[in-house]
C-alpha cells in the first residue's frame, strides 16, 4: 500500500479524524492572530470584512524604524535584556549551587519562595516596585527596568542552574583528580562542558523572560528606557494600528530565532549532567 | 617499609563520633592483588580513599612506593582507580575518556593515540573510541574505566566494588578480566568489596575488615581454613559454631564437652582445661551417616529441615538438647525431616576459634 494511500485511509478512520480537526482547530486558534498581524503590518487598506488586505506596503516598517525609532528602543530592549540577564546569572549560580549540591532544611519551602514572583501576577506588586524605584531614582534606568526584569527572569534561572548542579556527580571529579587533574584543570576540562549546557539554558529563559516583559516595564520605564513590547502597545493606543503590527513582528523575530535555536541545539539530557550507571 | 608497595602505618578516620577506620596497620606486596573484604560500614571504603587521597587520615600516615602520600593531593598521586558507578566523563567519547589523564601529563597527540590504542585493545574495544558512555553497556563502560585507568601504567590499580553494578554473568567474566590484566602487567592492585567470592576468587591475600579494624589478613586459603575470629569464620563461607567446654588438651586434639557429649577438635588455639569456647566446623565438611553408626565425634540427632538447593541438600539438624547443626551434603544419603540421622565431625576439620579468654 503506498504511502499516501496509507495516509488517506488513516485519516478517514473515524478516531483519527476527530483527533486531526481538533489538532487543526488548535492550529488555526494560535497561529491566525500571528496571521493576521503579518498580514496587518504587510497590507494597505484592511477594513471592513475583507480576507486580505487591498494592497501591500513596506511602509509601515519604514514609519516604524524612522519615526517611530525602533532602532534606538530595540537598542534598549536589548541593553535591559543583557543587564537582567548578567544579574539573574550572577544570583542564580551561587543559589543554584547551594540548592543542588547542599543539604538545606526546608529546601522546598525555599523553593517556592524563590518561585513567588512568577506564581502571583506581576501587576500586583508592579505597583509596590514602582513606588520603591521611584525613591531610589530608578525609573527610567536601565538598571533600574533591569531589576525589576530580574525579579521574574531569576527563579527560572535558580531553577535550571539548581537542577543542572544537582545533576554533577561529584565522582566524576573524583575520577578527574585520580587521572592526575588539578581543581583547575578538573574544572575546565569536566566541570564546565557539563554545566555549560545548564548555563546556556538558564541565560536563554532569562533573555527571553526579559526581552518579552511588558508589566514590569510599564510601571519602571521612561522615555530613556522604552522597550519593543511597551512601544507596540503605545503605538496601538496611539491608533496606528498598522504600524503596531509592524512592530509586533519586529519583536518576534529574536524569539522565533531562539526558538529555532533551541528546538536544534538542546535536548533535555544535556541540560543535566548525569550518566548511566548508579 | 620499603618492601611493601602501599603502607598503612595506624590510620585512623573518624567521622564526628564514628570511627570509621581504627589504627589501621597494613602492608601490601608489590605486584599483589589485596582485597579488603568486609560488610557495609567496616571502613574498607574509607581505607580506600584515604589512599586515594579523597580523605585524610585523622592519625597515621601512608605509604606508596616509600613515599609518605599522607598529605599530597589526589592528583598527584599517579594512581589508578576504577569506579563501582563507572565515573566516565559522559561527555567525552570512549577514546577521549582513555586519553585524558595523558592530556593532562602533556603527552604529544601521536603517542597518547598510540597508547591509547594500545590500552582499547587490552580490554578488547578497539573499536568502539568514538562512542559515549552512554550508548555503551556497563561492562564495556566499565573496560572503559578499566583503560583509563591503566593507560598512564600507574604503580598501583585501586578498585572500588568495580563489579557490583553489572550483572552476575558479566561479574564473572570481568573477574577474570581484571585479574589477568593486573597479573600480565605487574600492577600492584587493591580490591574493595563486600563479595567474599569475588576476593577468594581473585586475591593473593584478603584483609577482612569489621568496624573500622582489621581482623584477619591472610591468603584465601588460610582464611577459609583457619579464621582466626568467629567474626571471619562466620563471614567467610558458611559456619556451625558449637559452645563446649575444654576437657582435656593434647598436641594435636583438644577434648570438649559439648551438650555433655564428648567431641574432639583440632588443637589450633591456647585453652585451658575448664575453659569455654567456641569450635566452628563448615556444615559441607560435616558427614552424614545411617543411625546407630559409632566411633569418635559421631553424634545422633533428628532431622528438622531440609532444603533442596540442586547441587546439595541443606539440612538443619538437632542432636541432643540444645546443639543444632547445619549440614550441607552432596551425596546420595537424603533424609526427610523427622527421620534420624547420625553425623561425623571430622576431628581435622573442626576447629576452636575465640571463646572465653
Amino acid at each position: 500500500m503506498t504511502l499516501a494511500r496509507q495516509y488517506v485511509r488513516s485519516i478517514l478512520n473515524a478516531k483519527n479524524l476527530l483527533v486531526y480537526s481538533f489538532l487543526l482547530g488548535f492550529l488555526l486558534y494560535m497561529v491566525t492572530p500571528f496571521l493576521i498581524t503579518l498580514f496587518n503590518s504587510f497590507g494597505k487598506g484592511w477594513y471592513g470584512m475583507r480576507w486580505l488586505p487591498q494592497g501591500w506596503t513596506l511602509n509601515w516598517y519604514k514609519w516604524a524604524i524612522e519615526v517611530a525609532d525602533i532602532p534606538v528602543i530595540m537598542k534598549n530592549t536589548l541593553i535591559i535584556a543583557g543587564l537582567a540577564v548578567a544579574i539573574s546569572t550572577l544570583i542564580a549560580l551561587p543559589t543554584g549551587w547551594a540548592l543542588g549540591r547542599r543539604r538545606i532544611p526546608s529546601k522546598e519551602l525555599l523553593t517556592a519562595l524563590i518561585l513567588l514572583p512568577r506564581m502571583i501576577p506581576p501587576i500586583t506588586f508592579a505597583l509596590g516596585v514602582a513606588k520603591i524605584f521611584y525613591g531610589l531614582h530608578l525609573v527610567d534606568t536601565f538598571l533600574g527596568v533591569a531589576l525589576a526584569h530580574v525579579a521574574l527572569a531569576a527563579p527560572y534561572a535558580i531553577l535550571v542552574l539548581s537542577a543542572t548542579f544537582e545533576g554533577l556527580d561529584e565522582r566524576v571529579l573524583e575520577a578527574s583528580a585520580v587521572c592526575g587533574a588539578s581543581p583547575a584543570q578538573g574544572f575546565f576540562y569536566v566541570i564546565l562542558p557539563l554545566i555549560l549546557p545548564g548555563i546556556l539554558s538558564s541565560i536563554i529563559f532569562t533573555f527571553t523572560t526579559s526581552y518579552n516583559e511588558f508589566t514590569m516595564t510599564l510601571m519602571t520605564y521612561g522615555p530613556h528606557t522604552v522597550t519593543l513590547p511597551v512601544r507596540t502597545y503605545l503605538a496601538v493606543g496611539e491608533g496606528y494600528w498598522e504600524v503596531s503590527s509592524a512592530m509586533a513582528v519586529i519583536l518576534i523575530i529574536p524569539s522565533l530565532f531562539i526558538l529555532f535555536l533551541i528546538q536544534r541545539q538542546l535536548q533535555p539530557e544535556k541540560l543535566v549532567g548525569g550518566f548511566k550507571g548508579v | 617499609m620499603s618492601d611493601f608497595m602501599i603502607e598503612f602505618v595506624n590510620v585512623s578516620k573518624r567521622y564526628s563520633d564514628i570511627v570509621a577506620n581504627d589504627h589501621i596497620s597494613l602492608g601490601i606486596q608489590r605486584g599483589e592483588l589485596l582485597t579488603l573484604l568486609g560488610p557495609s560500614g567496616c571502613g574498607k571504603t574509607t581505607a580506600l580513599r584515604c589512599l586515594t587521597g579523597h580523605n585524610h587520615p585523622d592519625e597515621g600516615r601512608i605509604f606508596i612506593d616509600g613515599q609518605d602520600v599522607t598529605d599530597l593531593p589526589t592528583y598527584k598521586r599517579n594512581l589508578g582507580m576504577v569506579f563501582q558507578n563507572f565515573a566516565l566523563f559522559p561527555h567525552m567519547t570512549a577514546f577521549e575518556n582513555v586519553e585524558f589523564p595523558l592530556r593532562i601529563r602533556g603527552l604529544p597527540a601521536n603517542e597518547r593515540r598510540e597508547k591509547v590504542m594500545e590500552t582499547l585493545k587490552l580490554v578488547r574495544l578497539e573499536g568502539y573510541g568514538s562512542h559515549f558512555p552512554r550508548q555503551l553497556s556497563g561492562g564495556q563502560q566499565q573496560r572503559i574505566g578499566l583503560a583509563r585507568a591503566l593507560v598512564y601504567r600507574p604503580s598501583v590499580l585501586l578498585l572500588d566494588e568495580p563489579l557490583s553494578n553489572l550483572d552476575a554473568k558479566l561479574r564473572e567474566e570481568m573477574r577474570f578480566e581484571i585479574k589477568d590484566l593486573q597479573v600480565r602487567l605487574g600492577i600492584t592492585a587493591v580490591y574493595v568489596t563486600h563479595d567474599q567470592e569475588e576476593a577468594l576468587a581473585l586475591s593473593d591475600r584478603v584483609a577482612i575488615m569489621n568496624k573500622g579494624r582489621i581482623e584477619q589478613v591472610g591468603t584465601p586459603e588460610e582464611i577459609y581454613e583457619s579464621p582466626g575470629s568467629q567474626f571471619v569464620a562466620d563471614f567467610i563461607g558458611l559456619s556451625n559454631f558449637i559452645e563446649g567446654t575444654v576437657t582435656a588438651v593434647e598436641d594435636e586434639t583438644t577434648y570438649l564437652a559439648v551438650d555433655g557429649l564428648p567431641l574432639c577438635v583440632a588443637t589450633t588455639a591456647e585453652v585451658r582445661v575448664g575453659q569455654k569456647v567456641l569450635a566452628f566446623v563448615r556444615p559441607n565438611e560435616v558427614e552424614l551417616a545411617a543411625p546407630g553408626a559409632t566411633g569418635p565425634n559421631v553424634l545422633t540427632g533428628v532431622v528438622e529441615k531440609m532444603t533442596y538447593l540442586g547441587d546439595k541438600v541443606d539440612y538443619r539438624l538437632r542432636l541432643g538438647d540444645r546443639l543444632r547443626l547445619r549440614v550441607q551434603s552432596g551425596g546420595t544419603m537424603r533424609f526427610k525431616p523427622g527421620e534420624p540421622v547420625a553425623v561425623r565431625l571430622p576431628v581435622g576439620r573442626c576447629r576452636v576459634i575465640g571463646g572465653e579468654k
